[in-house]
């Protein structure tokens, strides 16, 4: 359990997934803020002090990869967990974030991947 | 040279001849009237010379009987002289008019005559009265004078006779003469003639002989090109790869190719003189009612006739073979009908390799769609997961209601999904009534995420009640493709419009009108294609998305729209203002 709340940012665009999401990490003692597509994140992520982002890999418009690029052009020190409901992410974007993990591999493992970013 | 060239020919080798003949006849018939003549004359020579025999005999009986009365004064004695005078005075002038009629002087009769009147009257007359009167004539002066008188007639006879027989011997030299003439002349002409008419003959058949060469050699050439033109088409048509049979008017086999051969498992040998219909049996392939052969059509309709790929070849095994048959009339100079030329060949490997190729597009939709569809399955059971995950770790009532009606929700969406991904390989084996609303929908389902991620918006347009025949499973799969290319093409942000139109029907006399059915336009706002790819988008393997497309979407698509017995269009524009495309597709909807 962190001792302070930390900020965490959570960008997907569904709806039900994305709300899900949220009260898993809230209860877990992060705080919260969500968007449900690229521009907002980066909108957020630019005007809020994120520690970590989880971010959703497909997406309408401006995909993970696109977003986690910029995230990392700004800031290149917060880790970026990248979500993903294929299979496979593309090779290049493995190097950019910091961990990806394929969705319904379980809450547990959400919040164990998650708190690893924050004990580096 | 012709015909009429030949005729004039031989007519000329008759005719002269026949005009040479004809003159030598007239020379020849011109010398025997010479001839004749001739012979008249001499003939005439010789009364001449037998009526001055005549005169000599009839005077030497005048005389004797003059003597024979002078010695024995019995007038018995003299009945001689008077028997002649008559005779002898008509042979007088016979002789002179056959000395005039011959032409000669008869001066010499007349003085004959006188002379002889000159005997009887001077010597005769008084000798005999003296007689009678029984006076002595014994006088020889008298009867010197008498004698020398009929010495000197005698001679007067003779010359006569000499110069008759001279005449004779000078008319027989001249006929004599005339025959030598008349033999020359035959021989001569004869030569003349025969020499020319050989000689014509001859350049008329050489003529003749050079053009019957030229003939028969023209002749021999024909047979040799004949022969090679026929060997030519023979190894032809046993070369070629597809079957071939050849049929008079009659329907009887005239020759087989080596394919045909072997395609229908008759022999050349076999085959020929036997009826098409005993070699060539061909059935529906579905309903294996007997099909009409294409002899039977082109001998019909006259023309070249080609045969859907539904026929089914009956071999002499009892094995079958999908064939795809066509047949042409050939005629003679006269544009008669004398036979027809059939040509088939086997598309049982053309048929499985269509039937792979449908199967690997069929597989290549579903793999396009298998990412989309992990996404569209993944998502909503993450969330269940999550909300399940939630409710176990402790949730208040009020919290677990609002989960479960969230899972609930989620798991709806798996459904809509697991059920429009059924749809699209759970076929009927006959063609239904298929809503186009329901299908374009839960095809739109599929291809939602795909959308979305391209930002693109569908603005849809559906005509409720809008329902077609066919098979549902086939039709889904061409409006994925539809709607695929136009997600593939368009850029982001781009309008993809689909809109159902129900068309009723249409009678027109020309076309047999259209059936009522429904008609549904998939257009987008995209990059459009080329004016040189667009006419080849239904061929198959052509493709403008590289690698990422197998060229088979739209051949299948066409295929599929043809099998349902309706139109498939596409218009395109590359232009900067107005680009995009815009795909039509008619479906009947036919009268159960």
């Amino acid at each position: 359990m962190p001792q302070s709340r930390r900020l965490v940012l959570c960008v997907d665009d569904e709806a039900v997934g994305l709300q899900v999401r949220r009260m898993i990490l809230e209860r877990s003692g992060y705080s919260v803020l969500t968007a449900q597509d690229g521009p907002t994140g980066l909108k957020i992520f630019a005007e809020n002090p994120v520690e970590a982002v989880v971010l959703d890999y497909s997406m309408p418009g401006m995909n993970g990869g696109q977003v986690a690029a910029q995230m990392r052009e700004r800031k290149p020190q917060v880790p970026i967990l990248l979500l993903s409901a294929y299979m496979a992410i593309p090779a290049d974007l493995v190097g950019l974030v910091d961990i990806s993990m394929t969705k319904g591999e379980g809450p547990p493992m959400l919040l164990q991947k998650l708190d690893s970013l924050f004990s580096n | 040279m012709n015909l009429s060239q030949l005729n004039r020919v031989l007519l000329q080798t008759l005719l002269i001849p026949v005009v040479a003949l004809m003159f030598v006849a007239a020379i020849l018939s011109l010398q025997i009237e010479n001839a004749e003549r001739t012979v008249a004359q001499m003939r005439k020579a010789d009364n001449n010379i037998a009526t001055a025999t005549l005169v000599s005999v009839l005077m030497v009986n005048e005389e004797s009987g003059l003597r024979g009365y002078q010695i024995t004064s019995n007038e018995i004695f003299l009945q001689p002289y008077d028997y002649s005078q008559v005779p002898l005075d008509n042979a007088l002038h016979e002789l002179r008019d056959g000395l005039t009629q011959q032409g000669s002087d008869p001066s010499a009769v007349d003085d004959f005559i006188m002379a002889h009147n000159v005997w009887r009257n001077s010597f005769a007359a008084p000798l005999i009265a003296a007689t009678s009167a029984g006076q002595n004539t014994r006088d020889s002066g008298l009867n010197l004078r008498g004698k020398a008188q009929m010495e000197a007639l005698s001679d007067r006879l003779n010359n006569i006779v000499e110069t008759q027989k001279t005449q004779r011997t000078l008319i027989g030299d001249t006929w004599q003469r005339q025959v030598r003439e008349t033999l020359e002349i035959l021989i001569a002409l004869a030569l003349i003639i025969g020499l020319a008419i050989g000689f014509f003959a001859r350049s008329r058949l050489h003529q003749v002989s050079a053009a019957f060469q030229a003939t028969l050699a023209s002749l021999r050439l024909n047979a040799q090109r004949t022969y090679e033109s026929e060997q030519r088409l023979r190894t032809t048509l046993t070369s070629i790869g597809d079957g071939v049979i050849v049929c008079d008017i009659d329907g009887i086999i005239e020759l087989l190719n080596l394919v045909a051969q072997q395609l229908t498992g008759w022999s050349q040998a076999e085959a020929v003189h036997k009826p098409l219909e005993e070699v060539f049996r061909i059935v529906h392939e579905t309903t294996r009612e007997p099909l009409e052969t294409p002899f039977a059509m082109v001998k019909k309709q006259q023309r070249v006739i080609n045969l859907s790929s539904h026929a089914l070849l009956l071999r002499r095994d009892g094995s079958e073979l999908n064939v795809d048959d066509s047949g042409a009339p050939i005629h003679d100079r006269s544009g008669r009908l004398v036979g027809v030329v059939m040509v088939f060949r086997d598309i049982t490997e053309q048929l499985r390799s269509q039937a792979a190729l449908l199967a690997t597009e069929k597989l290549a939709v579903a793999g396009r769609l298998a990412a989309t569809l992990a996404h569209e399955i993944h998502n909503p059971l993450d969330a269940v997961g999550n909300l399940l995950y939630l409710m176990k770790d402790g949730a208040t009532p009020e919290e677990s209601t609002q989960f479960l009606q969230l899972a609930s929700q989620e798991l709806d969406r798996v459904t809509q999904i697991s059920r429009a991904m059924l749809g699209m390989y759970r076929e009927s084996k006959t063609p239904v009534a298929v809503d186009v609303k329901d299908m374009l929908e839960s095809v739109l389902l599929l291809l939602n995420r795909q959308m979305s991620q391209l930002q693109l918006e569908v603005r849809t347009d559906f005509a409720s009640n809008a329902s077609v025949t066919g098979y549902p499973v086939e039709l889904r799969q061409v409006f994925i493709n539809l709607l695929s290319n136009a997600a593939d093409a368009s850029t982001q942000g781009g309008i993809i419009a689909v809109r159902t139109k129900l068309r009723s029907a249409v009678r027109s006399g020309k076309t047999g009108g259209r059936q009522a059915g429904v008609e549904i336009t998939i257009s987008d706002n995209g990059v459009g294609i080329s004016d040189a790819a667009l006419p080849q988008v239904f061929q198959p393997f052509f493709t403008t998305k590289g690698e990422h497309g197998t060229g088979l979407g739209l051949w299948v698509s066409h295929g599929i729209i043809e099998k349902h017995s309706g139109t498939i269009e596409i218009e395109s524009s590359t232009d900067e203002q107005n680009h995009g495309t815009r795909i039509t597709v008619f479906l009947p909807r036919l009268d159960s």
